[in-house]
């Protein structure tokens, strides 16, 4: 629905309530009224449930507006029955009416046309629920796993898709646009909830369960979300986007995601950065490909180190366009401003540019490696880390050097 | 001028004020303490405001007088007390102690507010004593009889524990027996003395809960006591028979977990089924840290186990002696189930990939994938 006509409805119902209402109100609740509306229109609203982009959202779509017409009229005429009462049988002194019990023909009546309307709705319910149900007709697997707070996606191995070593990433799920693509949701630590608004409803990742939800995009865009389960400090900074691309520009993603990795430039800032990661990052994040001094495989051991178990994969850091649970921007602002504003066509070949240093937000991501915790609230204080045996919830303080963290943000923006 | 409904919302409306004022000035930011006083305020305000327009919804033909000579005696004010100290004792001991004292002052507070409703709802204390049993009795005598049950059964379950298998299989059956005799006795002598019945009933649930207190002083049978004893150690992966059953499943699982993949045995050939494939895969992804719920499915003719290979065990002994990290299954029968929980904390070395297999079945085998 969009918003004018929105707009108008509610208007006119603004309208006949006003008539109702005794004179001496008007003013005070058409401010009301008018506030509510006004909100109601919001210019920038990226997580809004009434513009579906893809069509498993739509199939809510087409029920919700119903549904909501029909509830609204009822709830009008409820409250306006209610607020006519109030005031015609208000307490004036007068005598007690006399007082009468049971009109049956009036009490079915009233029974059964509610349940009627239920009825209505739960058909059309169930049917949605049982289309948004499917799997049988899945192209394309991404599991999901929800943790303090932040979203790992991991694409298994899918030849058809070019995806011939497992895929990982964190925060920004890329997809291809109209693929029946279905997420094998699950948690490392407490419940969380996966929602994109534009693309369908809200699905649980539940430790120990794995729970579907298919998600399909008609267009390429940017889709916003956030976790809608409570899962503890930072749940509201537990943020998510999908990235719808075109088959073509997924693929270029795809091979882009499994390429091998380059070890920055010898004598470069990128290469004293590699070996502060190494020193510092490395126990628990992840660089596939980044070998230690001694020439072995550097494996990350976040399972030591971190109560849920995982720390971002940071591989193909550079790729993506937000990090920490999507809360902040790895773009700056004009950068980002850019890849959001592009018209769909365009939005593939902006977002596949990544992240370069030109456009790198720099402030968020020195902060970030400055004093992760002063940013986005999380259990890393060692002090206080009885419960989980001294692991972390979230990244620590690190107390490195600015010298440190110059070298760092060189090493990571190669990263690509 | 101001009614006593609107008095109290009002006064709890200004000390929420002043409580989350002095709250903005001890904690220097808004809180949950900051969240939860705004929504106080807000809804006592609301109740203050439809206190003072509707006169507290007093009208003028209710309000009977409360008279001194219909209250009877209370046994509430004891049991709120003792409700007061088990909370206090709960705050240091346990927090069962504390809990059962939550229950039973909430139960003392309706049974102690629906009473002296009743007891000023006219002046007939005959009819007042009957509508306050009309309200609670339908309460009282489930929950008490669901009490004096689980008093009952747990009693029995203690004897049941105790004594060995077949002892317990016919005292089951003798019980059983008692308690139909006894309620075709009471059909059949429908005008028999109440006392003789409560008398009846009284006995035996008195005679259980004495055996109960005797089984459970006594301890559990020997088996059972060897059972807990075990160790929890998992057994060898072969091809052959282990008679410990698989603990790492067991403890892994819930009534909520639900199954990732199922790997089928079907003529000499291993497959998996993943939720959410549509085909038959030949590889698992195995979320890191994550504990993954397996299922192994035998429709071969033989008795087989899954067996994971997950790489090597650090060694803990300087020569660098290397140990083999398996995870198994017990040997399953045709067309039996195993569960077989995996949690992988570091992906395979190149080269090396983790590796499902059956022991005995040559050339079979479905990689487990760590991203
Ligand atoms: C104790 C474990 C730990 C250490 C050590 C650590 N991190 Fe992190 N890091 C995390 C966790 C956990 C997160 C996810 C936090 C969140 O989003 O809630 C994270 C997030 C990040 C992110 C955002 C990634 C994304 O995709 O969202 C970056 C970048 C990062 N860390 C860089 C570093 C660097 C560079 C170092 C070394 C100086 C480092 N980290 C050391 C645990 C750690
Ligand atoms: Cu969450």
């Amino acid at each position: 629905m969009n918003h004018s006509l929105r707009h108008s409805n509610l208007k006119s119902r603004v309208a006949s309530v006003l008539l109702v209402v005794g004179k001496k109100y008007r003013t005070l609740f058409g401010v009301a009224m008018a506030s509510t509306v006004a909100a109601g229109c919001a210019q920038n609203a990226p997580q809004d449930t009434w513009q579906p982009k893809g069509p498993n959202a739509k199939i809510i779509d087409d029920l919700q507006q119903p549904v909501f017409a029909v509830a609204g009229i009822i709830g009008l005429i409820v409250a306006v029955a209610i607020i006519y009462v109030i005031f015609k049988y208000k307490d004036r002194g007068q005598p007690i009416p006399e007082q009468t019990h049971g009109k049956p023909a009036l009490e079915i009546t009233l029974t059964i046309i509610p349940a009627l309307i239920l009825a209505v709705v739960a058909v059309f319910t169930f049917g949605a629920i049982f289309k948004l149900a499917k799997t049988d007709d899945t192209e394309m697997i991404i599991n999901v796993t929800g943790q303090q707070w932040w979203w790992e996606y991991d694409y298994p191995v899918q030849n058809e898709f070019g995806i011939n070593q497992p895929i990982i990433s964190s925060g920004q799920l890329v997809m291809p646009v109209g693929t029946k693509v279905l997420l094998r949701e699950t948690s490392r630590d407490v419940i969380h909830s996966y929602w994109i608004p534009a693309l369908n409803g809200k699905r649980d990742a539940v430790p120990g369960r794995v729970q579907t939800l298919r998600l399909e995009a008609d267009k390429p865009g940017l889709f916003a979300g956030q976790c809608t389960e409570f899962c503890g400090l930072s749940h509201a900074n537990m943020r998510m986007e999908a990235i719808a691309l075109s088959k073509a520009d997924f693929a270029k993603w795809v091979a882009n995601q499994q390429a091998a990795y380059v070890a920055p430039e010898k004598d470069s800032l990128a290469q004293q950065g590699e070996a502060v990661f190494l020193n510092q990052c490395v126990r628990c994040h992840q660089v596939n490909g980044l070998l230690r001094a001694d020439g072995t495989p550097a494996i990350a051991a976040p399972d030591e180190n971190v109560w849920s178990g995982a720390a971002p994969n940071l591989t193909h850091l550079m790729s993506r366009n937000t990090f920490a649970g999507a809360t902040f921007d790895l773009l700056s602002k004009q950068c980002r401003d850019e890849v959001w504003n592009a018209p769909s066509s365009e939005i593939g070949e902006k977002y596949l540019a990544g992240v370069s240093e030109n456009c790198l937000n720099q402030k968020d991501l020195r902060g970030w490696l400055r004093n992760a915790p002063a940013m986005k609230p999380m259990y890393a204080n060692p002090t206080q880390l009885v419960a989980t045996g001294g692991k972390y919830r979230g990244m620590p303080y690190l107390a490195l050097s600015e010298d440190d963290i110059s070298k760092l943000v060189a090493y990571l923006l190669t990263l690509k | 001028m101001f009614s006593t409904g609107f008095k109290y919302f009002i006064g709890v409306t200004v000390l929420s004020v002043v409580a989350l004022v002095m709250s903005l000035f001890v904690l220097d930011q808004l809180a949950i303490a900051g969240v939860a006083l705004s929504m106080l305020i807000g809804s006592t305000a609301l109740l203050a405001g439809i206190a003072v327009v509707t006169r507290d919804g007093q009208t003028k033909t209710s309000s009977p007088e409360l008279s001194k000579d219909l209250t009877t005696q209370s046994i509430w004010p004891l049991v709120t007390s003792v409700g007061v100290v088990l909370l206090a004792l709960g705050l240091v001991i346990s927090s069962l102690v504390f809990f059962s004292g939550v229950i039973v002052l909430l139960a003392a507070l309706a049974e102690w507010m629906v009473k002296s409703w009743s007891e000023r709802s006219s002046k007939d204390s005959g009819y007042n004593s009957s509508a306050r049993k009309r309200l609670l009795n339908p309460i009282e005598f489930p929950v008490l009889a669901a009490l004096g049950l689980g008093v009952v059964i747990y009693s029995f379950s203690r004897v049941m524990l105790a004594v060995d298998k077949s002892t317990g299989a016919l005292l089951f059956i003798g019980l059983g027996s008692v308690v139909l005799i006894a309620g075709i006795l009471f059909v059949l002598k429908p005008n028999m003395k109440r006392s003789v019945v409560v008398a009846i009933c009284a006995f035996g649930a008195v005679g259980i809960f004495v055996a109960g207190i005797i089984s459970a002083s006594t301890g559990l049978r020997e088996d059972l006591v060897i059972a807990k004893s075990e160790s929890h150690e998992h057994p060898e992966c072969g091809p052959e028979r282990s008679k410990h059953f698989d603990k790492l499943a067991e403890g892994n699982l819930s009534l909520r977990s639900s199954v990732d993949a199922t790997i089928e045995l079907v003529d000499g050939k291993l497959s998996a089924r993943i939720v959410g494939f549509n085909k038959p895969q030949n590889s698992v992804t195995i979320r890191r840290s994550t504990p993954t719920n397996l299922i192994f499915h035998n429709l071969d003719a033989k008795e087989y186990r899954l067996v994971a290979n997950l790489g090597d065990l650090a060694s803990t002994e300087p020569e660098g002696k290397t140990e083999k990290n398996l995870v198994c299954t017990q040997l399953t029968a045709q067309g039996a189930e195993q569960a077989l929980v995996l949690k992988i904390d570091k992906p395979a070395t190149v080269g090396t990939p983790y590796l499902l297999s059956v022991p005995g079945l040559e050339g079979q085998s479905i990689e487990l994938v760590v991203p």
